[in-house]
This record gives structure tokens, sequence and C-alpha cells, in this order.
């Protein structure tokens, strides 16, 4: 069973209210779509990237441009890479606090196998991805094996700790220090004026959302997010699914470390530090449920691009640390009220 | 009708609930009922499994507001905010569901918010606390129970007569009794109704439910009769069999269809040798096929017990398991779903245990075939499974507004039918049924039993828990009765009654007994 | 009530010894003991071998004051963890309340008493933002303190944008002497604070929430306004933590307290209190802050390469986790 301190209980007498999918039929496509208050909230996501791009171009003109746009896509797929992880484990009501340090790791693992050449950086990116899909696995293992039963928030905490350590102390400081420029191109490479690693996202956009939505696994994976007690009683295999969203979340984080390499070309000890609290808040203004069980994963990209157009805008007016840290803060917040209003329990 | 008391139903009511009203989504769990409860009055409130009595209490205890509806309280009209704020007049409850804090001792859940303190520091006074709480059960004559034991390690009869406990001591004018002997054996029934009598001398009012017949006959003064989230009547003298038409809406014989004749040489489905698990103890039986076998005894005897270890959820400490004459080793649900083995379980409780309740009808129904019809290499077969959820709901005639609608938004009946549909497209070849009517209204229990009749006509095994030994005794070909995790007495033919079921169940042969019925 | 002993329950002639009940409620707390027992002993012996002498004032005195900032924070981490929510806000209002010390703290007592009233009064508003967000805005409480982590941060980088001000000697010598280990009278003040709060209508009614709010509202517990107070008293613990944790840096600094979210979530679950609510104490949690600290000791003497640190501690977290939940599950089995 996976279960995070992250549950609230809900009023024994409460039923839940009927959610979207529940309103009758209406006759227009678009008046069904949007009588999801989840679909709603992706939509309310992609219109604060808009609205996003839309003040910077205001305050510095040239935001909102191919070029502006560009480079914030850039960026955000970085966080929705994570995020695509996040997102996976948080459908079932978990949370992945290691993804700092595997995204570190993978990040020091890929540049120090391959040597920095070429040849070698194939097997150095598969090794990598099976490394963090590796501890992602472990991390699972913690988390749904019932007679462990470590809580998500710990399991995942100590893991991140223990690839701190492990990177710390294993990392040598006169290895090569340079991705292999294969890897590099991979992510900069522009096709049509389009660098690669924006391809890639929107392929990794179609696979999870059809692996979400068509396979037996993505259903599976909402029933457990819903009620895992029931899935487990109905046979579904709770437990590897607990340990392949998990795995996920290590492969996610993985990736996106060879790619953050790529797209600078060196690996240095802390980069995916800013990574843990920008998945989670990307994962929340997609208007995913962070109890599990509801949500979709354009959302995320949604609540990708937006995180990054207001970290891009703050940055933009010159705005200081500090300020940029408040107003991260508030516009969560006031995004979660915002939804808060829709369905009381969000 | 009953010892005393008669005297005293003169007067205006105490507490007065008129057209009472609430809906849990799609289910309407009180639909315009009314009850007035006199002075000194034993009244017993008697109804089927989801005939509304529960939230009836809920509402008038204060713990529910009504959508729709007043209470009266000595004639004027009231509303509570809360529980605590029906305290204060004087009402108090003791809910079906207990409201003990597991993790904190039966000393301060006695005396939670009231808590004596300490003169000089204004603190909870704890040993006073103790003391306090070791005199007020020694003074109702429980010595068993160890106050500064955590609520989590007493058992579930002990939690009961705690939450009692906790209620008298608060001298209340009127006391509501959900359900308050579902989980004591005998002696403990006993004790109750000592404890009643003695406030009803002193005045008080009480409502308590009940399912067992003799109960209500014996103490109550008068019985309500509730129907669909509705009273039908209150009466001071009413026979068993009027009570329970009244209850089910027509008469016990059209309620209950005949049972299939079982063939005689019908193979063994299931069998067990001695099995036990953490709340089971040396169970062993044989359901055959086309047998509909029945299980009856007081809630945390160890049914659920027996059910989830067959399916595999909890786990077996010992004894075997054998299903069409092959042993078999189940280990999870999976297991017990696997082909050779075709066991399906229905649990309890819809809400928790069943349904996915934000999901779809069709996503809950294909639930348990997800991993086998429904997936070609992993993808989901989308037109097979709107096929087969179309014919189910069809079949089953399950009314939505459509498959894509959210199954929480049903009423208690279709749910249960969409339940039971889901371990329909399974295929099985036992079904173990746990107490699948309860919270269902009696047109769709007809629809269930009759369903059940014809699985077991088509050579299902069926093993058959319910809470109500009435049904147990109309829909079945045999009974096992548990009591302390093991099969206390079998009965057969014309042995079968809902009062031999009952008085099986609860004979209480050893005083040491208690333990070992900790919550399933 | 008259008692009536005509009318009673025959029941089970005996009763389970009570120290077997309350072994089994405090298994956490025990275990906790336990650990800090063994860590204390193992460290000895490693000092011992490495310096040929068994340590003496000055490791306890060091070990207590780097400790101190880690208790406090993990007793305000535990009391929001009791009611059955978390506090990712914690490393946040810590660097708050650091940085205004170093900034406002002047040489006269006056001063000090003064300005750390105020990072009091500034770590309560803190909380108590948390908490109306949680209870009125009823929104999840990771999300809710994940923001305003956030926005404390923020803020503290405000009042403090680099590492500096200046801690008055006084101050440090009152809260992180160097002469000795005094500063454990801080520990067992709030062992007693501990005692009385677990005796106060605020510390039942949190308990109860993280037991079951339904059942502690139908109970008369003030569920709302324990759940805030909860909050509010987190922000004020961890607003002592800042304040320790500058008086034993002598400086301030915006961003050391960030660790604090986390190593209080670690010293909270060693010291036995349960994530998911309702179970724990506050004496564990200090126990628990101790443990981590001597974890680190040990490596340190045991001439572990620092940067093996967190693996060992990560480690350790999820041995410990695993260790006292089998341990918790065998003790009820064998009642
Ligand atoms: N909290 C709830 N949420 C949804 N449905 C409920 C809830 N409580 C009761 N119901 C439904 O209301 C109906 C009446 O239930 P209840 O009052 O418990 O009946 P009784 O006590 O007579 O068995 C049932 O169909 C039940 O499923
Ligand atoms: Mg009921």
């Amino acid at each position: 069973m996976t279960s995070t301190p992250l549950q609230t209980s809900h009023p024994a007498d409460l039923t839940p209210p009927p959610s979207g999918a529940s309103t009758p039929q209406s006759s227009s496509g678009i008046r069904r779509f949007l009588a999801s208050a989840e679909r709603r909230r992706v939509l309310y996501a992609f219109a604060a990237a808009i609205a996003l791009f839309a003040i910077g171009e205001i305050v510095r003109p040239g935001f909102g441009s191919f070029a502006g746009i560009r480079a914030v896509l850039v960026v955000a797929s970085f966080v929705g890479l994570v995020a695509a992880g996040q997102f996976f484990v948080i459908l079932i009501g978990g949370i992945d606090l290691s993804v700092p340090w595997v995204l570190n790791a993978a990040a020091i693992l890929v540049v120090t196998s391959s040597l920095g050449r070429n040849a070698w950086a194939v097997p150095a990116g598969l090794l990598t991805l099976a490394m963090g899909t590796m501890i992602g696995a472990l991390n699972g293992v913690g988390v749904g094996v019932a007679v462990l039963g470590v809580p998500a928030v710990v399991m995942t905490l100590a893991m991140n700790g223990i690839l701190e350590g492990l990177t710390g102390g294993l990392t040598c400081s006169s290895c090569a220090a340079y991705a292999p420029p294969v890897i590099q191109a991979a992510v900069h490479h522009p096709f049509f004026g389009i660098p690669a690693v924006l391809f890639f996202w929107a392929i990794v956009i179609a696979v999870v959302s059809v692996v979400l939505s068509l396979t037996t696994f993505g259903r599976a994976t909402y029933a457990i997010g819903s009620n895992p007690r029931a899935s487990f009683l109905a046979g579904l295999p709770v437990r590897a699914i607990t340990i392949g969203l998990y795995a996920l979340s290590g492969f996610f984080s993985a990736l996106a470390g060879i790619t953050l390499v790529g797209f600078g070309g060196q690996a240095a000890l802390g980069m995916g530090d800013p990574y843990l609290f920008q998945s989670i808040a990307a994962v929340v203004i997609g208007g995913v449920y962070i109890l599990g069980g509801r949500g979709h994963y354009i959302g995320v990209v949604a609540g990708s691009i937006s995180l990054v157009a207001l970290v891009s805008v703050l940055m933009a007016v010159d705005m200081p640390e500090y300020g940029r840290n408040i107003i991260y803060g508030v516009v969560i917040l006031v995004l979660l009220l915002l939804y808060g209003r829709e369905a009381p329990e969000a | 009708m009953t010892d005393a008391g008669h005297a005293a139903l003169a007067g205006a009511p105490f507490i007065e609930g008129i057209g009472l009203s609430r809906a849990y989504g799609g289910v309407r769990a009180l639909h315009n009922a009314s009850l007035a409860v006199l002075p000194g009055e034993v009244h017993a409130l008697v109804g089927e499994n989801g005939a509304g009595k529960s939230t009836l209490i809920k509402v008038l205890g204060g713990r529910v507001r009504p959508d729709s509806g007043e209470i009266r309280l000595r004639g004027t009209s009231v509303s509570f905010s809360g529980p605590e704020a029906a305290h204060r007049v004087g009402v108090q409850t003791v809910f079906q569901e207990l409201t003990l804090l597991p993790s904190l001792t039966v000393a301060e859940n006695l005396f939670l918010s009231r808590e004596p303190r300490s003169r000089l520091t204004h603190l909870i006074d704890r040993r006073a606390m103790g003391r306090r709480a070791e005199e007020l059960l020694t003074g109702m004559g429980i010595d068993h129970i160890d106050p500064l034991a955590a609520v989590e390690d007493i058992s579930l009869s002990e939690r009961q007569l705690v939450e009692i406990v906790r209620a008298i001591s608060h001298e209340p004018d009127i006391l509501f009794l959900d359900e308050p002997t579902s989980s004591l054996v005998e002696r403990e029934v006993v004790w109750l109704f000592e404890q009643i009598r003695r406030l009803r001398a002193r005045g008080t009012a009480m409502v308590f439910t009940s399912h067992r017949w003799n109960e209500v006959r014996s103490i109550a003064d008068r019985i309500t009769v509730f129907r669909n989230g509705g009273d039908v009547g209150t009466f001071t003298d009413i026979s068993e069999d009027d009570a329970v038409s009244l209850m089910t809406g027509r008469h016990v014989e059209t309620l209950y269809p005949p049972v299939p004749a079982l063939t005689a040489s019908a193979p063994i489905a299931l069998e067990t040798h001695h099995l036990a698990s953490a709340h089971l103890h040396d169970v062993s039986l044989q359901l055959h096929a086309g047998e509909i076998l029945g299980v009856g005894g007081l809630a945390g005897h160890g049914h659920r017990a027996l059910f989830f270890t067959l399916f595999g959820a909890d786990r077996a400490t010992s004894g075997t398991i054998t299903v069409a004459g092959k042993q078999v080793s189940i280990r999870s649900p999976h297991d017990a779903m696997k082909r050779g083995v075709g066991i399906a379980l229905v649990p309890e409780d819809r809400k928790t245990e069943g349904l996915l309740l934000r999901m779809s009808v069709r996503d809950n129904m294909t639930l348990a075939i997800l991993r086998g019809r429904l997936s070609r290499m992993g993808f989901l077969r989308r037109a097979e499974e709107k096929r087969l959820s179309s014919d189910l709901s069809r079949q089953l005639r399950i009314k939505t507004a459509g498959p894509h609608i959210a199954v929480g938004s049903l009423s208690g009946g279709n749910q249960q039918k969409v339940l039971l549909g889901r371990w329909l497209l399974a295929e099985p070849r036992i079904l173990l049924l746990y107490d699948v009517t309860r919270g269902v209204d009696v047109s769709t229990k007809a629809e269930i039993y009759a369903l059940i009749h014809r699985l077991a006509a088509e050579g299902k095994a069926i093993l058959f828990y319910s809470s109500d030994a009435e049904e147990l005794a109309h829909l079945t070909h045999r009974v096992l009765v548990m009591r302390e995790g093991r099969i206390a007495a079998a009965l057969e033919g014309n042995a079968i009654t809902a009062e031999a079921i009952v008085s099986a169940a609860v004979r209480d042969t050893s005083p040491a007994s208690g333990r070992g019925t900790h919550a399933a | 009530m008259p008692p009536d002993p005509a009318i009673t329950v025959a029941g089970r002639p005996f009763r389970r010894p009570r120290w077997k009940l309350l072994l089994a409620q405090n298994v956490g707390l025990a275990l906790a003991v336990v650990m800090l027992i063994l860590s204390l002993v193992i460290y000895c012996v490693i000092y011992v071998a490495a310096q040929h002498r068994l340590p003496g004032n000055f490791e306890l005195t060091s070990t207590v004051n780097t400790t101190m900032p880690l208790a406090f924070a993990s007793i305000a981490q535990t009391i929001v963890v009791l009611t059955r929510g978390i506090d990712l806000s914690v490393g946040g209002v810590v660097d708050l309340s650091n940085a205004v010390a170093a900034v406002k703290l002047g040489d006269s007592l006056g001063s000090e008493i003064l300005w750390s009233l105020v990072v009091l009064v500034i770590g309560a508003t803190c909380g108590l933002v948390n908490g109306l967000l949680v209870t009125l805005g009823r929104l999840q409480p990771i999300l809710v303190t994940l923001a305003t982590l956030s926005i404390y941060q923020g803020i503290a980088i405000r009042v403090l944008p680099q590492p500096g001000g200046q801690i008055p000697q006084n101050y440090t010598d009152a809260f992180a002497s160097i002469t000795g280990p005094w500063s454990l009278l801080y520990v067992i003040i709030v062992g007693v604070l501990w005692w009385a709060f677990r005796r106060s209508s605020l510390g039942v009614g949190v308990f109860a929430i993280g037991n079951d709010e339904t059942a502690a509202s139908a109970n008369g517990v003030a569920v709302r306004r324990a759940r805030i107070l909860a909050y509010v008293l987190g922000g004020v613990f961890s607003a002592i933590s800042g304040l320790f944790l500058a008086a034993s840096a002598t400086a301030g600094d915006a961003t050391t307290g960030n660790t604090y979210t986390l190593t209080s979530i670690v010293a909270a679950v060693l010291g036995g209190v349960s994530l998911f609510g309702g179970r724990g104490n506050g004496v564990g949690a200090i126990l628990g802050a101790f443990i981590s600290t001597m974890i680190v000791n040990i490596l340190f003497f045991a001439h572990i390469n620092p940067l093996y640190q967190s693996f060992y501690e990560g480690l350790f977290l999820v041995l410990a986790v695993v260790l006292v939940g089998s341990v918790g599950r065998l003790m009820r089995k064998a009642m």
C-alpha cells in the first residue's frame, strides 16, 4: 500500500462532490471538456503562461518574440522532464524528494563514464538511465512494500542523502568534466530554428499522455491513486506498479540530468537542487491533485512553462532574488486558492 | 409489551425530528423522516441496512446537518452546529462508527474536553483522570478494561463498552445508541440492558437500533420502523412478521425467492483445512459448486478475516486451501483471481474497499479484468471495454446518466450493482460475497437475491456473509456461525432460522474470552 | 453516578501489565532512547580509540550547542506533524529569525530581549499564515508550506542580503556558551513545556486531530483552533531555533537555516514521531536531534570522508525507520 503523510482525512459524512466527469453530458464538446475542474485547471495554467509572456513583452520588448519564447521553453523542458517523474508518483499520492541528487548523480555519471568522448556517449547514457531507474525502483520498494512501510517523504529524503554522499564521495575532481559533444548537440541542434530538446520534450509529452490514457498501466495508476485498497482488492499489482512509478521518476530525473549537462556542457555539484521544489510546483500548478488519482501531463507541461516564464519575467525586470522568492511563493498560493475554490479539497 | 415504563409514555416529546431529509451525492439517505421521543421511554428504531437509521441518529445527535426538516427539543426548534452543541443540551450519542481516538488512552477518551484539572496549574491532572476513569468503569461494573490502555490496544467489544460508558457518564437526558449490541456478546448485552433500565427509571429517553428482534422485544417501549430513508410507522406492539414486512415493503415470501435445489453430486469447489490467520482459528469448511453457504455471527468475530484470507488479502498463518481438488497457494488477490483458482470477493465497504468513487462507472466495472481480457499488449481494448460495460449496465439494470459518470454520484443500490458487475465480468468460479446488501434499497436487494440464485444455479460456489440473520436464513443452503474466529455452529435445512443463528452467535461460553476478537 | 455493583460485566479476569501498555504506547520514544545510548557508546569507543582519552567537556559542549537549533526545529516540525500535517517552511522561518537577530540584536540587554521577542512574534505570524491557509483556505499543508517557505526565505534574504551582522557576545554566552553544556538547561525547560503541552486542551486537541479529525470534533475538540495554534507554535519554535543558530554562529546568514526543513523531519522521525499524525513525543524529537548529531560525530571520528556523510545519514534514516516500524509491530503482536 502506498501512503504518505500528506493524506488528510476527509470528514466521514462528506461524500466527495461529484467531480466534473460526472456532470451530465452536454451537447457541446468544448463545454463538456471544460465541465471537468481538472481540465479547467490545465487551461488556467496555459492562460497563466500566455499572460506571463504578454507581461514579459510589455516590460521587456522581445520577451514574447520567437527567440524569447524559445529560450523559456528550453528551460521549461528541463523542469518538465523532472516534473514528469514527480507527476507519476504524485498520481498515486506519493512524492519524490530524491529528485535533486538523482539528477545530479546522473549528470556526473554520464560525463565521467563517457570521458567526454562521443564514442562512449550512448553506453554512458544508457548506463545513467539505468542507474536512475534502479534508484527510483529502490525508493518504490521502500514505499510500496508493506512490511518496510517507509513513508514516501522519509524514503526519498534518505535516498537523496545517500546519493548526495555517494556522488560527493566518489566524484574525482580531476576527471573529464565535459559532456560528449554529441549529447550537447542532441540538446542544442536546431531543426527549423527549434532546438532538438524541444522536439524531444514533445515526444515525451506524447508518450506519457498515451501511456496514461491508453494503456492498462495508466488506468491502473489512476485507480491506485484514487483508492489503493480497492485497487489491491480488484487484483491490481499495487506494489509492482508503485515500484514502477518510482522507477519512472528516477528515470526522468536521470534523463533531465543528461539533457542538462548536454545543455550546459558541464556537470556541477548542487545543480539538481532547484529542481525539487520546481518539479512539485509545476505539477501542482498544472492542476494535478496532490493526494493522487487525478491530473494530466499536459497540465504539468503548462505548469512548467508558466513557472519558468514567471521566473524569466522577474529576471527580465531585474527583480532581486528575494523578490523572486516572495513572488514565486505568492503566485503558487494564489493559484492554489483559485483552484481550491472549485474543489475545496485541492 | 415490556416490563415497565408505560406510565412514562405520557407527555410532550423530549426531542422530535420532523420531515428530515439528507442526501449524499446521489444517495437519499434520509427522506422526509420523522421521529418523536418521549421522556423516559426506550424507543427502538428498526429497519433494514441502509434504511437511514444511522443518518437519522447522526442528524438528531448533531453530527450531520439535515438538508431540510426541523429538530425540536422540548418543543422549541433547534439546530445543532455539531455534536458538542447537542451535548450541551443533554443529547448524547453512541454512533455506529465508534468515535474513540485510537492512540489516546481509555481515560483520555472518556474525559475528552472535560478533563479534570489541577487546581494549581489548570493543566489536565492525568493521575486524577486515571483514577476517575477507573471509578467510572468499575462503578458501572466494568473491571477488565485498564483506563491507561490505549484504545488501539483493546478489543472491539471493549471499545464499544467504553463508548457507551462515556455517553452515559455525561448523564444525558436523551441517549442515542446506534447498533450498540452489534459487537457485544450475550453477557455484555445483558449489562447494557441493565444500564438502559436504570436510566429509564431516572427518566432518560433512549433511542436504540438493533437487528436482533428479541432485543427489541425485550427492552423497547415503542418501535419505529424505517424504510428507504423514512419512517413508516410507530408502534407500541407489533409482531416480528408485521415489522419485517413493513421494513422490507413486502412479505418475506416475496422478498426472498425460493432457494434453488442443490445437486446431490455437486463437486467440492472450495475446501479449507485448519485455516488460520491473525483473527481466524482452525477453520475447516467445504463449499460445493452451486451451493450458497452462509456465514453469520457478531461483528468482529472473524468472518472478515475468513473472507479476506480466502481471497489472499490477509496472510494465512497455517492451514490449506483447496480449489477444485487442487491445493492452491493464495498470497494476494491477484493469486485468487488466477485462471485455475477463480475466486472473487465483493467487500462490505463499497466506499473504501470497493469503488473508485471519483472514477467513472465504466472504469469501475472493468477494474478486475483490466490486465486480463481488456489488455492487448498492455494497451486498453477500448471498444471491448465499451461493449462489456454497456452490456453489463443493461443486464444488471444499472441506472446512470452514462458510463462516463463518476460512480460516487450513483445511488447505493446502483453502486453495489456496479461492484457486483465488476466481479461478474471476471467470470469467477467462487464468489465471496461479504454483506453485499448492506445499504441497498429493497428492490435492488430483491434483484441481488435473484442474481445470487441465478449464479448458484449456473454452478458457481457462493460464500455469503450477512449481518442480517433473516437474510442468511432465507437465502442459503447451509449456515456456519462464527464466534471468536472459529466456526461455532453449523446449521442445515430446517434448523436454519434467524433465531438459531443469533443464539449460536451470542452464546458465550468462556468467561475468560474477549481476546482474539480485536477488530479485523 | 451512584455505583451499582450489582450490575457487572463478568469480564476477562486479567489485565495486561501496565508496563506493557505504557511501552506499547511509547515504542518510538523508547527506541529513540536506545538509539541515543547506543550512539553515545559507539562514539565514546571510537573517540577513545582515536584520542586515547574519554571525550570531555569541550566535546559535550560543542555537541549540545550544535544540536540546539535542530532540537527546536524538530519540536516545531513535531507539533505540526502530530496534526497529520507537515511544515516545509521550518527552514524559511529559521532563516528569517536568524537574519533578523543578526541585523537587529544590539549590545544592550534591553535590545536583546526586545528583539528576541520580536523574532518570536515574527515566527508566530509565519505560523499563523500557514495555519490560516491550511484551515480556512483548505489547502494541503505540504503545498502551503512549500509556497510560504519560498516567501519566508525571500524575506530573510531581503533582511540580510549577505552573511554578516553581529551577535552580541553575552547573547552567545547565554544560548550557546562554550564554557559548558549549559544549553541542556533549555532542553529540560522544553521537556517541562512538553509535559504541560500534553496536559493542555491544545495538546490533547492536536493529538486528537491527528488521530481522527471527525471523531475529535464529535467529542467537542475545537479542531480549527487547535490546528491553527499548532502551526503558530511551530512557527515560534522555528524562530527559537533561528535564535539559537544565530547565537552559536555568532553571526547571521539568511540561507544556513534552509537545511532545517529536512533535518527537522529526520530528527522527528528518528525520535519516533509518526508522519501519519497523532503519535509522537516532543522529547523524542529532541532525542532524534541528538541522535542526528551523534551520527555526524561518529562519522567524523571514524575518519569517514565528510563527503560521504549524507550517505551514511540517509542509510541510517531508512534503517531506523524500518527498525522502529517492525519493533512496534512485534510489540503489539506480543501483547
Ligand atoms: N457518509 C455517507 N456517504 C455516502 N452515503 C452514505 C453516507 N452515510 C450513509 N450513506 C448512505 O445512506 C443510506 C442510509 O444509510 P444509514 O443511515 O447508515 O442506514 P442504516 O443505519 O439504516 O443502515 C445508505 O444507502 C448509505 O449508503
Ligand atoms: Mg446504521
